[in-house]
């Protein structure tokens, strides 16, 4: 739900989310992936350059490792891993349709 | 002083304002005003030639482009420079100098500073500028001082190294010991550029919020600065096959990270933004370059469409990545069920999982208890019969119900469970929990339809749960929710007022001056833009009431209808006294309207009325016991009170002659009083009789409107309408079917013609006191006769089966049922009934009907008829011969025929004098006809037709085809017959005559009548209109022929000299000389 890249329970229980492993910590651990995912999503997007394209710079994905991601995910996040993607100085960028600028407000 | 430096730019960079004004007289050190301090130097000096200053600037300028990391590097270099140069001058320049090469590097680290925050960055920097100027003139001095003291102080140990580092400009006056200061320089740099990582370190540390690292995004752009140019590659859109979106999109992937080795994809990305119900379902989205690369990521895609691709304008990119929030779930919302069984049905969110997909749906259910299910069915048999079956649509399921632990229980007593809780009782059947009646299942999000839910009325009345006391507690909060963005179209007339409340226009008040769709004009008639107009979606617009308003539910509300008073307003609730049950209501400000009129709420608009009748199912009826705005409060045949919607009920036609049976078997009407048989011994006015129940008010009940209702067995008479003792008992058996078979004359009675063929008959009364008497029946109904006593003057009533009718022919007395039974009799020979006296009215009539003489042939034809009375088939034939006659004239001549008529009576034939030549011979007729009697022959023949030609078609046609078989078969029947046969035509009125009071003749009537009939059926019958034409053909005696011959001119003669048809020559004529040709 961070970064909404789109994979199996499976790969995220054994290799963990690629982009925000090191936050949320999803590899093996049933737990963190049932919280922090989420299997309803919109919008399925293939990145191949995530550099250039405007699409991901759009999404905020250009950062991230080309993947699969969903325009669209549905859930919330828990509040502490918000809070902990605050103190890591990432700004979380709600996937689920919020208004960004409502956050920020 | 490198340190300084770096101090200074650390505190340069914290935001501390203070720190920072201390460096701003330089903090612009940039060009054009070092330019300036330099000329102003320059003035001042004047020792300095701008040759020689140049290179100065060029160096500091030159240092520049170096690598940034080691600012001290720079600083240093730039500070010796500048060191150097004014070594030769006064030390307030140097000072100066020195600040400015300070300033220098801290812009350029504020420009550093500025890329990672621009904008926070830029304002500073400005501002800065204008200070600058400020404080540059007027403490100049002081500050060059401070600085270079506070240098003087830190770096005291290097102001040598700083006047003696060798410069590359100063390379003539450099010292010996260059290279050691160039050592010494190394390692200061050194020094400096691990200073400058520390506190790059540091500066992370502090601004790493800001600053993040790799992981996420770097700085947080709002969307709009990241709209798309035309440098971003483009998008171009592509059909596919719906639902295959994602399929494409994967196999996109795939191709990506398979052929990232060898030549990659040149695309950017590939999206869908299908979905069901999306508006860009079927098509996928490549982000590329070029429109080769992206067409190249599809080839040998399957499910995709090339050639079917569109570019999507850069302006309309981010619209196909919008994300709209999906609304979030909350419970108690109203949510539509998208398939299954409940497909399409309301449901409530009873409880969700916050980010899972099951929610917990109330519903209301759909159950059969098993009632479809087979029984017998194996129970292994039973998945597999499953797989097969249908699976319930919306179509064959079973319709929305409370759940009923009994009916449960009575078929699937082992699927039920019982669980106390402690909010009630819940029962877990068949997997399924139910709780209060209603169902709760599990849904994943998916198959909820949460938006657009629109839910209707009777579908939240049935959700909504009822309290203990009846109330139903139906949460306006939760129907605010679900009703809040359905369409409010049409809740705004025009003349409403409005208030704006949302966006950019709020707190406008104003009155709507029309409505366009969603979109409101509003004239504003408060504030500022007082007299203008204004566009506003009806989204943020509401009804704006006051305290004390008279207003009037309107829309979707369940109070629609009501009238009360405003009392509260809360943002859009309302809370409304109402007029007619002073009930306070609180409805939404739009489905509120000003109210024109007062007083209580319309009920018309339910369309039903206290004690209607009303169809609540296929099978049930009821009577409406309260008819509420909303509901409709019906007691049913069972007598229990059950509410509809009136959109549920139908109206009854009211039968208001319907008829029923008491307990005590007495007709009960609508009206009559009756009372309960047993029970509480209500009683009261029959209102409706529907089927077996009636439904009765009574003025002294209260429940229920007074009414109550029963079977009608349940009920006994006190006071029927007056016709109770008239209709009573036929009408019973009129409508019961059962004694209708055992008394097989009442049905029949009904198809006699216009009345009781008993009427006039002499009866005897076989039965009660007046047993043995006779007399005349006078009239009946249809049990009993009244009847007029031959011995008494008196007129009885009497029951018809006590009566005997009395042959007046025979004497004999035929029981009542034998003879209402015995409808054959009288026709083979017996008594003719009422037929002949209608022959006999129909020989009164004839004159009259001469003169018609259209209608003779009819006439002709119910005296042929006569004969078809006494002969069966061929009688049949023979009555319509005549019949036939019409169109060929003929009637005219029967017209003519008024012989006939004259048969009647003599005078007749004055009448029809004009046919006297035809009057000799029908006179003869009749004599024809005693001669007939006397001898038969074919003289008589010849003479018969002879005789009757004249008289009319009707009697020739019959004559010679008499005439043939009689010479040949018949013998005197025959012609005694004829004579019948003509008169009977003719001599209508004595026929009857005859019939009644001769019953000889009328014997011997009926015995030669069939003769003839036989004789036409042999022969001209076949075709009775040329009727008598083919008659002739067939007779074989020329002599007839000729006769016809003979006959036809004088059948033409007839109407001649009658005048009163040519038509009739011109038909006979021919056909006669065509049947001589044939001859």
């Amino acid at each position: 739900m961070v970064c909404s890249i789109v994979m199996t329970q499976k790969q995220f229980y054994n290799g963990g989310c690629p982009n925000c492993e090191e936050i949320i910590q999803l590899r093996g651990s049933e737990d963190a992936i049932t919280e922090c995912t989420s299997q309803l999503f919109e919008g399925i997007i293939t990145l191949g350059d995530p550099k250039t394209s405007w699409v991901a710079k759009w999404l905020r994905l250009s950062e991230y490792v080309p993947a699969v991601y969903a325009v669209k995910v549905n859930g919330t996040l828990p509040g502490e891993i918000i809070d902990s993607l605050e103190n890591n100085g990432i700004k979380y960028v709600p996937r689920d349709g919020t208004e960004p600028d409502e956050e920020m407000a | 002083m490198s340190t300084t430096n770096i101090n200074n730019l650390i505190l340069g960079d914290d935001d501390d304002e203070e720190s920072e004004t201390e460096f701003n007289p330089g903090a612009y050190g940039g060009s054009d005003e070092e330019q300036s301090d330099n000329e102003h130097r320059d003035t001042k000096d004047g020792i300095a030639p701008k040759a020689e200053r140049e290179p100065a600037v060029n160096g500091a300028n030159d240092s520049k482009p170096r690598p940034r990391d080691p600012p001290s590097d720079e600083l240093k270099e730039e500070d010796e420079d500048e060191g150097d140069l004014d070594n030769g001058e006064d030390d307030e320049g140097e000072g100066e100098d020195l600040g400015n090469g300070d300033d220098d590097e801290e812009e350029d680290e504020d420009e550093d500073e500025d890329d990672e925050d621009a904008v926070t960055g830029r304002p500073r920097k400005r501002r800065r500028r204008g200070l600058n100027q400020f404080i540059e003139e007027e403490a100049e001095v002081d500050e060059d001082d401070d600085e270079l003291e506070a240098d003087e102080d830190d770096v005291a140990e290097t102001g040598f190294i700083q006047d003696t580092h060798p410069d590359d400009n100063l390379g003539p006056e450099a010292d010996q010991d260059d290279r050691r200061h160039r050592e010494l320089d190394r390692q200061r740099q050194m020094e400096a550029s691990l200073d400058a990582e520390a506190a790059a370190q540091r500066l992370k540390e502090r601004y790493g919020r800001r600053t993040t690292q790799g992981l996420a995004k770097g700085s947080f752009v709002p969307q709009n600065l990241l709209m798309p140019s035309v440098d971003d590659p483009s998008i171009w859109g592509f059909q596919c096959k719906p639902g295959k979106e994602k399929d494409v999109v994967m196999a996109i992937t795939k191709k990506i990270t398979q052929r990232v080795n060898g030549r990659p994809l040149k695309i950017c990305s590939a999206f869908e933004r299908g979905g069901p119900g999306a508006p860009m379902q079927g098509f996928i989205f490549v982000e590329a370059k070029r429109k080769a690369d992206a067409e190249e990521a599809l080839t040998g895609i399957a499910d995709v469409y090339v050639r079917r691709q569109n570019l999507v304008p850069v302006k309309e990119m981010p619209d196909l990545l919008r994300v709209k929030k999906s609304k979030p779930l909350e419970i108690g919302a109203y949510v539509r069920i998208k398939r299954g069984p409940y497909g399409g049905d309301l449901g409530m969110v009873n409880e969700y999982d916050e980010n899972g997909l099951d929610v917990e749906v109330r519903l209301v259910p759909r159950l059969d208890y098993g009632l479809n299910e087979d029984a017998n069915r194996p129970a292994q048999e039973k998945r597999k019969r499953n797989a097969f079956a249908p699976a319930p649509t919306p179509v064959n399921r079973p319709p929305q119900r409370l759940f009923n632990e009994n009916e449960a229980k009575k078929r699937h007593s082992r699927l039920l469970q019982n669980i106390s809780t402690l909010t009630g009782r819940r029962f877990i059947y068949d997997k399924n929990t139910y709780e209060d009646g209603f169902l709760l299942k599990n849904f994943r999000k998916t198959a909820l339809e949460t938006e657009k839910v629109d839910p209707k009325l009777e579908e939240i009345t049935k959700l909504t749960k009822t309290a203990a006391d009846g109330s139903e507690t139906l949460d306006l909060e939760t129907l605010a929710h679900s009703l809040r963005n359905s369409a409010a179209e049409g809740a705004y007339v025009p003349g409403d007022e409005v208030e704006v409340y949302q966006g950019e226009q709020r707190g406008i008040i104003g009155r709507v001056e029309g409505v366009n769709g969603t979109i409101l004009r509003i004239k504003v008639s408060q504030g500022e833009l007082t007299g203008q107009i204004v566009e506003q979606p009806v989204k943020g617009v509401r009804k704006r009431f006051k305290d004390g308003d008279h207003v009037k539910v309107i829309g979707s509300s369940r109070y629609n209808g009501e009238v009360g008073m405003v009392l509260r307003i809360k943002d859009d609730r309302v809370t409304v006294l109402t007029d007619t049950s002073m009930q306070e209501i609180t409805v939404f400000s739009k489905d509120l309207r000003e109210a024109a009129e007062a007083g209580g709420s319309d009920n018309k608009s339910t369309g039903f009325d206290v004690q209607d009748l009303v169809q609540i199912n296929a099978t049930e009826v009821g009577i409406v016991i309260k008819a509420d705005q909303e509901a409709v409060r019906i007691l049913d045949e069972n007598s229990s009170v059950i509410t509809r919607l009136p959109s549920q009920l139908q109206q009854v036609e009211v039968k208001k002659n319907a008829v029923a049976t008491d307990r005590n078997g007495s007709e009960i009407r609508v009206g009559d009083i009756v009372r309960e048989a047993h029970g509480e011994n209500k009683s009261g006015r029959i209102l409706h009789i529907h089927r077996a129940h009636v439904f009765v008010h009574d003025r002294q009940k209260i429940e229920d409107a007074g009414l109550w209702t029963t079977r009608c067995m349940n009920v006994v008479t006190i006071a029927s309408k007056a016709n109770m003792t008239q209709s009573s008992g036929p009408d019973l058996t009129k409508m019961n079917p059962a004694l209708g078979g055992q008394n097989g004359a009442m049905a029949p009675p009904p198809k006699t013609v216009g009345r009781d063929r008993l009427i006039g008959q002499l009866v005897h009364i076989r039965k009660g006191p007046y047993k043995g008497h006779k007399g005349l029946v006078k009239d009946t109904t249809a049990s009993s006769a009244r009847i007029e006593l031959q011995s008494k003057n008196k007129i009885i009533n009497i029951e018809k089966q006590d009566l005997a009718v009395v042959d007046k022919n025979t004497n004999k007395t035929i029981d009542y049922n034998t003879f209402a039974n015995s409808r054959g009799p009288p026709r083979v020979g017996g008594i003719p009934g009422s037929r002949i006296p209608d022959s006999g009215f129909s020989g009164g009539r004839t004159p009259a009907l001469g003169d018609a003489g259209g209608r003779t042939p009819a006439w002709g034809a119910s005296s042929a008829r006569t004969p078809a009375w006494s002969g069966a088939g061929g009688g049949m034939d023979s009555g319509r011969t005549p019949a036939w006659k019409p169109s060929s004239g003929a009637q005219t001549s029967y017209g003519g025929t008024g012989g006939m008529t004259s048969y009647g009576g003599a005078g007749n034939y004055g009448t029809s004098g004009g046919r006297t030549p035809a009057w000799s011979a029908s006179a003869r007729t009749p004599y024809g006809g005693s001669d007939g009697f006397a001898s038969a022959g074919s003289g008589y023949d010849a003479f018969a037709t002879g005789s009757r030609t004249p008289y009319g078609s009707a009697g020739i046609s019959r004559t010679p085809a008499w005439g043939g078989p009689n010479s040949t078969a018949t013998t005197a029947p025959t012609p005694a017959a004829r004579p019948y046969d003509a008169p009977t035509p003719a001599i209508s009125a004595p026929t009857p005559g005859g019939f009644d009071n001769n019953d000889g003749s009328y014997t011997a009537y009926g015995a030669s009548a069939p003769t003839p009939g036989a004789g036409f059926g042999a022969g001209a019958m076949d075709a009775p209109t040329p009727g008598y034409t083919p008659g002739f053909a067939k007779g074989s005696n020329r002599e007839e022929l000729k006769y016809n011959r003979l006959t036809a001119p004088a059948a033409a003669a007839t109407p001649a000299a009658g005048g009163y048809d040519a038509p009739t020559p011109a038909a006979g004529g021919p056909r006669y000389a065509e049947d001589d040709d044939d001859e």
